[in-house]
């Protein structure tokens, strides 16, 4: 059922017909429509008052009418036509040349007041007939109904729904009825019964967020993106966030671990393998100040080098301040951020959703053709959502993953983890599921120093190695040293040695030399296996 | 038409643009109505079918307000049950020369443009009132 929208039409099959689909204007709406609105179609725009259901009315029908394709804009007993044309036109989309004919206000409050239901249907038959509107709306449709409901029985109700809507379908008006209702409205309301569509806005305040998103609870004759889409209200209007984050017609030719990305650390690829298999998410897990942004420079740092295209999304430290950072250990990437090969994303807004956010870094991987992308860190993404959306949090970020992944962008993800000496956490999220491959970071006390250890926890489909070695945070980034060897509970952060009973002391115990680069120890006769066999899941 | 929206007197724009559609008035179509209420009339009829029959009478109401504070003799002139102004001719005939009923149409009628820009904006104000005068030049490239 997928198609283009603006105007294209979907041929379902050559005995059907062809239902055109009409652009709604609406950023994302369209996808969420797959393609756009049946043409002809009957709608309800039902919501709260402040959901934005006016506007989405609006933005529709700027989006739609012409000279030769006018819109009849219908009020009644809502908000008066002088103080909607006030406040929408400060609206982006509000073209003010479609006011010489392409777009008619007419006011049908008094009819509504005085005269009956057939009245009302009669004068707005009579109007589409004689402006010939291609689309017409309806606001507030509510209080047309609540007035029929004082007036006469929900049998002559829905018998005025139903001519309403064969009148204007067979005028080939495509129709928008507004109205503000609450869900428990839904059940046996004949208005929703002849709808063929229907689009539910909502609109919760959660402690000091706001939290904005529409429903498609009903679309003849074509699919449609279930569930609850997020939309913000700008200047432009509305703009959807669809949960398919824009990748519905994307069909990935990518083929993950095709070849491995070098994480600018070189005895890091060493442990991995040979790098991060293209196309994985990381999650690099560690307690602050263990290195992870760094890690992130670097890995970023290095793909530029090699013509791989890269994005920070950043939601703790400010970009000037990751500039300065990566500066500081000798990476100068303002010529990337000129050339366009590198592009910081700062999101820290306090009530985003997943689903904004992605669209944002998804949209900037297109525009740059990223390859690499960094996300420092997930705590702080986390922190940047409306509280609404934090309960959703691990749901969102599965469906942003897998999305970005498909597009072949190699993830790096951080994540803060609280360090404790009893055990050892991966992340606080229960996320690890997420990540195709984790290396965790950690405190450990040895020899009286606080010393810092890495080990590849996971690699999916791959094998890695399983030794976990002492690093350093350098001048240069990163410095891997030597696999830590006779310790028993390293990973508790507390070791001790393997061999304490026997009375035994291995040199490694007594050593306090600083990681660096990485050389066999002397002690060995035969090379070190350094991989361990596939632990691929 | 920089000066447009100001609410204490209507700009020159805006007179301007009242006394045109007077004169078009006048000239048009019933020689024997009073311009004034021609005017008020055509933007009725225009104003009545978007913001209905209450909203145009509100905006002449007030239009008639602020206008008898420039032109006290206004205080007589009326808005009727069906939103028509009422009693121009006896300002005329108050004068004997009906430059006191022009006075005031070009008043009212300038007031009431002022609102609908204030509300609206010059724009689709302009865009109203062609409706209303299809073939009168309204100025600013005759929107």
């Amino acid at each position: 059922m997928s198609t283009k929208g603006k105007g294209q039409g979907k041929v379902q099959g050559k005995d059907q017909v062809t239902i055109r689909q009409l652009p709604t204007g609406v950023p994302g709406l369209d996808e969420i429509l797959c393609g756009g609105l049946p043409e002809y179609s009957f709608n309800i725009i039902a919501g709260a008052p402040g959901s934005g259901k006016t506007t989405l009315a609006h933005q529709i029908m700027f989006a739609n009418a012409s000279p030769k394709t006018p819109a009849l804009y219908f009020t009644v007993l809502g908000e008066p036509a002088i103080k909607m044309l006030r406040y929408q036109q400060q609206f982006t989309f509000f073209g003010q040349a479609k006011m010489d004919g392409a777009i008619r206000f007419v006011n049908l409050s008094q009819l509504v007041l005085e005269d009956d239901l057939g009245a009302v249907l009669d004068a707005i038959v009579k109007e589409v007939e004689a402006c010939k509107a291609h689309i017409v709306v309806v606001d507030s449709f509510r209080t047309v109904v609540r007035k029929a409901l004082n007036n006469a029985n929900e049998l002559e109700l829905q018998g005025f729904v139903q001519r309403l809507a064969l009148h204007l379908t067979s005028l080939q008006a495509t129709t928008f009825l507004i109205g503000e209702y609450v869900e428990g409205e839904l059940r046996d309301n004949p208005v929703f019964t002849v709808a063929d569509g229907l689009f539910w806005l909502y609109q919760s305040v959660e402690r000091n967020s706001i939290v904005r998103k529409l429903q498609v609870m009903k679309m003849r004759g074509q699919a449609s993106v279930p569930g609850l889409h997020t939309f913000r209200i700008t200047d432009a209007g509305l703009h959807t966030f669809p949960r398919t984050f824009g990748l519905t017609d994307n069909k990935s030719d990518h083929v993950k671990g095709r070849r491995r990305l070098s994480t600018g650390v070189r005895e890091l690829d060493a442990l991995m393998d040979g790098g991060i298999p293209e196309g994985d998410s990381l999650l690099v897990a560690g307690p602050s100040g263990a290195g992870k942004t760094v890690l992130g420079i670097q890995f970023i740092a290095e793909g530029v080098v090699r013509g791989e295209p890269g994005i920070v999304a950043m939601f703790e430290e400010l970009p000037d301040e990751f500039m300065q950072r990566a500066a500081s250990f000798g990476f100068d990437l303002d010529k990337n951020i000129k050339d366009g090969s590198l592009k910081l994303i700062y999101l820290r807004p306090l009530d985003l959703s997943v689903d904004e956010t992605v669209h944002e870094i998804v949209n900037a991987v297109k525009e740059i053709g990223c390859k690499r992308l960094v996300i420092d860190s997930l705590v702080g993404f986390e922190m940047a959502l409306a509280p609404d959306f934090r309960t959703d949090f691990r749901e969102s970020l599965y469906r942003m993953i897998g999305a970005l992944t498909r597009l072949g962008v190699t993830i790096m993800s951080t994540v803060e983890v609280e360090e404790n000496f009893t055990s050892m956490g991966l992340s606080n999220f229960t996320i690890s599921f997420l990540a195709d491959d984790i290396l965790r970071l950690r405190y450990a006390s040895i020899n009286g120093q606080l010393r810092k250890v890495m080990m590849v926890v996971k690699m999916r489909r791959s094998k890695h190695s399983i030794d976990m070695c002492a690093y350093e945070v350098s001048s240069k980034g990163l410095v891997i040293g030597e696999p830590l060897r006779g310790y028993r509970a390293l990973t508790s952060g507390i070791p001790g040695p393997w061999s304490l009973e026997a009375g035994q002391s291995l040199p490694e115990l007594q050593t306090d030399r600083p990681p660096g680069p990485r050389k066999e120890s002397p002690r060995r006769k035969k090379p070190r296996k350094k991989n361990s066999e596939s632990r691929a899941r | 038409m920089k000066d447009w929206g100001r609410m204490d007197t209507p700009s020159p724009s805006i007179r301007d643009l009242a006394l045109r559609l007077l004169a078009a008035s006048q000239t048009a179509s019933a020689p024997h109505g009073h311009e004034a209420v021609l005017v008020s009339e055509k933007l009725r009829i225009s104003l009545t079918r978007f913001a209905g029959a209450d909203g145009f009478a509100s905006l002449l109401r007030r239009a008639l307000v602020l206008a008898s504070a420039d032109l006290p003799s206004l205080q007589s002139v009326e808005i009727g049950a069906d939103g028509c102004l009422e009693g121009f001719e006896r300002l005329d005939a108050n004068t004997g020369t009906g430059a006191g009923g022009r006075e005031a149409a070009v008043a009212v009628t300038a007031r009431l443009l002022e609102l609908l820009v204030t509300f609206i904006g010059e724009s689709l104000t302009l865009r109203l009132v062609h409706e209303a005068w299809p073939d009168t030049p309204l100025g600013r490239g005759d929107e």
